[in-house]
């Protein structure tokens, strides 16, 4: 899958999660950019682009990530 | 993770008279569906028909009080409601793990509750988090 592609797919996660249409993610983007990322959302939003994608991460693995293009990264090394 | 898939948990509840006076007392939900047999019936029920959301409350207990760990918080549910529960009803609940998240420490159960004519009272999906 190209990582644009991922991309839009992580987005659609956030869409639904969040519930806000007007999301916009980069590689750049962390949890302070996002309205109601927060600890509990992030749990959900994980939860959704691993059944999305039919991955599954260890908790190392998430703790690592310092933004979405790392998450981006993660999830294409998996596919 | 203390769960895996198709883990199956089983416990047995019933909507005792207590059960009921104490909802009605809590959240009097008085809607005679609920409190008037002859209403109830009118509309095609046996009897007055019990609160589903009772077996939110059993659904809740499984959670806090059944699993194998106390260290657990309800992320979300989703309840669907197949068949009337009345008063004195025995419900057999079955719960099943479906799907486990190592990384958010979250596992996702279906779960069921069944009457004594082994008809699906109600039926969902429950994700907790392991705290």
């Amino acid at each position: 899958m190209e990582r644009v592609e991922i991309l839009e797919n992580v987005k659609a996660v956030f869409i639904d999660v969040l519930d806000n249409e007007d999301i916009e993610l980069s590689d750049e983007t962390t949890a302070k950019d996002v309205d109601d990322w927060d600890s509990l959302n992030h749990i959900q939003l994980i939860v959704g682009i691993e059944k999305k994608f039919k991955i599954r991460f260890t908790s190392q693995e998430i703790q690592s990530w310092k933004n979405v293009g790392e998450m981006l990264n993660a999830i294409q090394a998996k596919l | 993770m203390l769960f895996s898939v198709n883990d199956k948990f089983e416990h047995e509840f019933t909507v005792t008279e207590k059960v009921y006076a104490t909802f009605i007392a809590t959240f009097n939900d008085c809607n005679p569906l609920h409190i008037d047999d002859a209403f109830a019936q009118a509309k095609g029920f046996n009897s007055k028909v019990m609160h589903g959301n009772i077996l939110g409350g059993f659904l809740s207990y499984f959670i806090g009080e059944c699993l194998p760990t106390k260290d657990v918080i309800i992320h979300s549910q989703q309840l669907s409601f197949t068949n009337a529960v009345y008063l004195n009803n025995t419900l057999r609940f079955v719960a099943t793990v479906i799907e486990v998240y190592e990384s958010v420490s979250t596992v996702v159960f279906k779960f069921s509750f069944t009457n004594q004519e082994g008809k699906v009272a109600c039926k969902g999906k429950i994700q907790i988090g392991i705290i």
